[in-house]
């Protein structure tokens, strides 16, 4: 566990399984995050790290962190600077783990990318951290902040009058861009113009003061405000992000700054709305505007923050900051109601002035400026739209929009991205997640799609803090049960393994168990994940819960989770991984995982959100004092099967916010045997009937497109599931049963012997 | 292999354990005498004293009356320990116990109180100048020494020095804390791993008494050996002393003592001299008292990284052991304590319990008042992975092939059944007839088989 698992196997699957073109979803799931991590070499050795030539200062003790030359960096929390020290060092450098004494960062081209973009310089980068050291800085580094910084903020693309250009003050930098193909390509040349190398030039002030967020006093920088002459040339719109891309520091090494000056933005109306005086952003909150806010200006970004801890309020407070026509999109029509609502809630906007655009409801605002929510799909949409929507979104992409606020970026694809911001122009983008892990690369992309990464919280000290739910991780064992064991372990159950290990007896009870205890002694709110179709109708139906999937209609899904947040007789709701992102259910404080999407982080840290909220219930104020753990989380593992690997590294990244999984062995109590389901042989032996009858299709995950996942909820799509799952009649097959024992030699029924003289004294029992 | 115990034995438990003729030729040396005297327990102590004048044998009866009843047992103590270390001689006469003080002892001791002690040999003049190191650089230096000792005993990679120990006495030191198969690099044993989490005075003491007990082989009386031990830690802590007041033997025995910290050798412009370090001087001292704890200066956290704050290399090889090592820095050790480093500790018999108790002893005092000091998670997923590796139960069994008949076979089987002794059985569609049955069931089985032969 840990970080052990570092272990040469993952990046050896993902060789084969890019050989056999296996699909994204699978293809995520297989690919640690290993190759991000620079601790395993192609042979697997581990690299020795030794710095210990490194020259202590004499006084290390007063000092926060140690800096190593590979660019990892070592924060004590314990420390009198942390403060300062954490939100330098979550500016300047990616987290690699967080939990409560010691965290480690890592320094990189693109976070030094992001450090620039919201300000710092190369000097102040380097002689705080120089500051904040024990050691003397290794040269190394040094030379590395130097390389990677040295370019950064010497171009900027600005968006004038609907129409893009790259801005710079130095022309011979955009000479030099332009030597490139692609950016060349992208170039739109005025009519007019007098040959290559005429670029526009305007003067803008520079500067004034670029306020670090109260670093170090050093830190504190105080650029002249003086006019600088710009030189500009415009490109295609279309082209914009690959020429973003071009400029990355892997590539040209020029990153854009992408600013908006939205106060002295004269061509765009301005936009009626404010913050409500009764909307306080919390510290965090503030503290993340401030650094998209803190020249003045609007930068392009992502701010990081997790489930519950109020992201939709960032979202809203920047749109009333800058305070024109804002664009937002949410990943289904569900979310899609609830920022409607957010930005009522919050914003003194009018009614008529916010309007929601779906497939159901397609709204349009009066006025000249105003707030347009939406989903991804609507705006990417390739396919042909009713008239309605032709005109909505014609409007869309004329319309030069303030702010783009994008939702749970992580789960969009990048070719998403790429449509959207082809299609809407926009001065600022500001992207919102939880968690910017995938198991992919991708989420690089988004560095250049939307931004650098403005402000990451630590899911710790909003814990401690209050702000978001203390949550008890535990991960149940489960032990397979004999029979389901056995046949988990031959050939060819290969394509049940999932089934037969999420529907193992043990699991089951365990799960049974749970919301009994939940339900009855705490009176809890719980919500069970199941990614296996198969094995979410079977608990669901079995213990008489509602469920959402795929197929569950708009109007029914409302209907269910209205009943689960209000009645006092729906308190548990099975979902598939439909409800992994973005449906609220504030109410929910339990989360029991029965199955999962095999090795995805992303996904365990997104279902631990959907409980972040729940904090604070009423009756435990009334009881006085709050409980020291207001919400579980529970992961059900089958032990000895693949799901135990899986689920190591899905918590990889909770563990790395600090979070700490308690294993459970022995659930449900031995005592409390009879009264729960698959309690006898034969009930148990009926269940494996069940699931290896049951085609191999309808056992499999549930197959949503690509990773979309719920933005594609309201197309129609395909989903796996074999004929008798939707007819209802999913289980009643007639079935012989010596086939499966002539078929397969040594069937499950091996162990039952024909003659009940001879059977096992211990079975007798069972069998009369 | 012989099995080596590791108990922090005390100096004079060594010494009580000589034979009668070494322990007497040992109590010629006055420093010795004091040396006992001053180990001896309270009670012991009082009665030496009281004796010291006493020439005539003292009653057991007589004596008794000394304490009040309720010190009974410290009494009893007091004289086995006095008759253990032939301070005392017994002597049985019609029933009456009677005590005497070892003579020479007494005389020896009467002397030290007359003239005081008197060293062998002076500390170094004020006038020559020599450049003694200043405390603080004694200390550095006796724990680098030792430190260095360690990891040669332990065979790591990391010793940056060869030291004057020759390989055939570090052999005997490894005696039962390190094994090595065939070539396979030496591993640590469990009681090596043990030795290596005792504190520093405790671990000096066992390769102490490894040395003296080793001895003989060298040709060193142990016994001389003792007393230049009990000796040297009567010398003052960073005094410089005259090498050539040292007897051949002495000489060769004092190389050894550099290697493992005991004292410094300096280099004079005509002479030698050398310098006891604090762990000669704390040698006779008892090991019981570890007033001296050392500070902790590990901080696991839940996610299984761990954060050592030292610069010593031992610490070093020590967490490397169940740990794996990441990064080193000037004054930190980062590493992460993963499935696989577990399983390599408990593949050298390193148990669980250990692991967990030398990170929960050992944790930094930031973390240390924290209850559990080492995260819950961490402790229970060390101990699971443990009875991972434990699943498997061996059931002595018996193994019958080749029956006669099926017939037999199944009734065999049916007689293993009824006994609840049926382990395994061939598969019906399988044309062998084989069968397992629990050992305690074999006499049942043999009786059953040849009645029906």
């Amino acid at each position: 566990m840990g970080h052990g698992e570092k272990s040469h196997r993952p990046s050896k699957k993902h060789k084969s399984s890019a050989k056999e073109s296996i699909p994204v979803e699978d293809y995520e799931a297989y690919v640690g995050g290993e190759e991000l991590d620079d601790d395993v070499r192609g042979d697997g050795e581990v690299k020795k790290r030794d710095f210990t030539k490194l020259e202590l200062k004499p006084d290390h003790m007063n000092r926060p962190l140690w800096a190593c030359a590979d660019g990892r960096i070592f924060l004590e929390t314990f420390s009198a600077l942390y403060k300062q020290a954490y939100d330098f060092l979550i500016a300047i450098a990616e987290p690699v783990c967080r939990p409560e004494s010691m965290h480690e960062y890592n320094l990189t081209p693109h976070s030094l990318y992001a450090a620039v973009s919201v300000g710092l310089e190369t000097q102040t980068i380097i002689s705080v951290l120089d500051k904040l050291s024990k050691t003397k800085l290794p040269k190394e580094m040094i030379d590395f902040i130097h390389g990677s910084t040295a370019n950064y903020g010497k171009v900027k693309l600005v968006l004038k009058k609907n129409r893009y250009y790259v801005e710079s003050p130095f022309p011979e930098v955009l000479k030099k861009l332009l030597r490139d193909d692609v950016i060349s390509k992208s170039r739109i040349i005025p009519e007019g113009a007098n040959g290559n190398g005429g670029f526009t030039i305007s003067k803008t002030l520079g500067e004034i003061a670029a306020d670090s967020s109260g670093l170090l006093n050093e830190a504190e920088l105080a650029a002249a405000a003086e006019e600088k002459e710009t030189h500009a040339f415009e490109i295609d719109p279309s082209q914009v992000e690959k020429v973003k891309e071009r400029c990355l520091p892997n590539a040209l090494n020029y990153p854009m700054l992408e600013e908006y000056d939205f106060r002295n933005d004269t061509v765009n109306p301005d936009l009626d709305m404010e913050l409500k005086p009764q909307a306080q952003p919390r510290p965090y909150q503030e503290k993340s505007l401030s650094k998209m806010f803190g020249n003045g200006r609007a930068r392009s970004g992502i701010i990081v923050l997790p489930c519950g801890a109020g992201k939709s309020l960032v979202g809203v407070s920047a749109a009333s900051r800058i305070k024109k026509s804002c664009l937002c999109l949410a990943t289904n029509a569900v979310s899609v109601d609830q920022w409607a609502f957010q930005f009522k809630l919050w914003s003194t906007i009018r009614d008529e002035h916010i309007c929601r655009f779906t497939s159901d409801s397609k709204e349009r605002f009066r006025g000249n400026a105003g707030v347009v929510v939406t989903t991804y799909n609507m705006v990417a949409f390739g396919g042909k739209r009713s008239e309605e929507s032709e005109k909505i979104i014609e409007e869309i992409r004329n319309r030069e929009w303030g702010l783009l606020l994008m939702d749970e970026v992580h789960v969009v694809p990048a070719q998403m991205f790429r449509k959207v911001i082809a299609i809407t122009k926009s001065h600022c983008k500001l992207g919102l997640t939880a968690t910017l892990v995938r198991e992919d690369e991708r989420i690089t992309d988004l560095n250049f799609l939307i931004g650098p990464k403005l402000y990451e919280a630590n899911w710790l000290d909003l814990v401690k803090g209050g702000f978001i739910a203390n949550v008890q991780c535990a991960e149940v064992w489960c032990p397979m049960t004999k029979e389901f064991f056995a046949e988990y372990l031959k050939k060819e159950n290969s394509k049940k393994k999932q089934a037969l290990y999420v529907m193992n007896p043990n699991k089951f009870r365990a799960c049974e168990f749970l919301i009994r205890f939940h339900e009855q002694q705490r009176g809890d709110k719980i919500i069970v994940f199941a990614d296996n179709l198969f094995a979410l109708t079977e608990y669901a139906m079995k213990l008489r819960k509602p469920m959402i999937y795929g197929a569950t209609s708009h109007v029914e899904r409302t209907k269910i989770l209205e009943a689960f947040k209000t009645s006092r007789d729906v308190n548990t709701v099975f979902l598939s991984k439909v409800g992994d992102n973005s449906i609220d259910i504030p109410e929910a404080n339990v989360i029991i995982q029965i199955s999962s999407h095999a090795g995805s982080r992303r996904q365990e840290a997104q279902r631990l959100g959907r409980i972040l909220r729940a904090k604070g219930k009423l009756r435990d104020r009334m009881a006085g004092g709050k409980e020291e753990y207001n919400a579980f989380f529970y992961s059900l593992v089958s032990t000895d099967t693949q799901e135990m690997y899986y689920s190591t590294k899905r918590q990889q990244f909770l563990i790395d916010q600090g979070y700490s999984f308690k294993v459970i062995t022995s659930l449900p109590p031995p005592d409390s045997g009879a009264d729960l389901s698959y309690h006898r042989l034969d009930e148990q032996l009926h269940l494996l009937t069940k699931v290896l009858t049951a085609g191999d299709d309808a056992v499999g995950l549930e197959q949503l497109d690509e990773d979309v996942d719920d933005i594609a909820l309201h197309k129609s799509r395909r989903f796996s599931g074999s004929m008798s799952a939707m007819s209802g009649a999913n289980g009643m097959v007639y079935m012989e049963y010596s086939t499966g024992k002539n078929k397969n030699g040594k069937g499950q029924m091996k162990s039952k012997p024909k003659d009940p003289a001879k059977r096992h004294h211990l079975f007798k029992k069972r069998f009369a | 292999m012989p099995q080596v115990r590791i108990i922090a034995k005390n100096f004079m438990d060594m010494v009580a354990a000589l034979p009668a003729m070494k322990l007497d030729k040992l109590y010629d040396n006055s420093f010795i005498c004091e040396a006992i005297l001053r180990s001896l327990p309270p009670l012991a102590k009082k009665y030496v004293l009281q004796m010291l004048c006493v020439e005539l044998p003292v009653n057991s009866k007589s004596m008794e009356e000394w304490v009040l009843p309720d010190g009974a047992s410290k009494h009893r103590v007091a004289i086995d320990r006095l008759v253990q270390l032939r301070i005392f001689t017994e002597t049985k006469k019609k029933g009456d116990v009677t005590y005497t003080l070892n003579p020479i002892f007494q005389t020896n001791l009467k002397k030290l109180l007359v003239y005081g002690v008197v060293l062998p040999r002076e500390p170094m003049p004020s006038s020559v100048t020599v450049r003694r190191p200043s405390s603080e650089e004694l200390e550095a230096f006796a724990l680098e020494q030792w430190e260095c000792f360690l990891l040669q005993l332990i065979n790591s990679s990391q010793t940056e020095r060869p030291s004057n120990i020759s390989s055939s006495m570090m052999k005997t030191f490894q005696r039962g804390l390190v094994t090595q198969r065939d070539r396979e690099a030496p591993r640590l044993t469990e009681s090596g791993f043990q030795f290596l989490l005792m504190d520093t005075n405790a671990q000096l003491w066992y390769i102490i008494r490894e040395y003296i007990t080793s001895s003989e082989e060298r040709g060193i009386d142990s016994a001389d050996l003792i007393s230049f031990l009990l000796e040297l830690s009567f010398h003052v802590t960073g005094e410089a002393y005259n090498i050539n007041t040292l007897t051949e033997v002495q000489k060769n025995t004092i190389k050894d003592f550099t290697d493992l910290g005991l004292v410094k050798l300096q280099q004079g412009r005509k002479e030698s001299w050398f310098i006891p370090t604090r762990l000669a001087t704390n040698l006779s001292v008892s090991l019981t008292d570890t007033s001296s704890r050392k500070q902790g200066f590990v901080v696991v956290e839940t996610n299984f990284r761990l954060y050592a704050y030292s610069s010593s290399k031992l610490h070093c090889e020590i967490l490397r052991l169940f740990a794996r090592i990441e990064y080193q820095l000037p004054n930190l050790i980062v590493g992460a304590i993963t499935k696989e480093s577990l399983y390599g500790a408990f593949d050298n018999c390193i148990t669980a319990e250990q692991i967990i108790s030398f990170l929960q002893q050992n944790a930094h005092p930031r973390v240390a008042e924290r209850i559990p000091s080492v995260p819950e998670n961490v402790t229970d997923q060390i101990r699971l992975w443990e009875t991972d590796l434990n699943r498997v139960e061996m059931t002595t069994a018996y193994y019958y092939d080749e029956f006669p008949s099926r017939d037999l076979f199944d009734g065999a089987v049916d007689y293993a059944r009824s006994y609840n002794g049926l382990l395994w059985e061939a598969p019906d569609d399988s044309k062998k007839m084989r069968l397992v049955v629990r050992a305690e069931n074999h006499g049942h089985m043999r009786e059953y088989l040849s009645g029906q032969k």
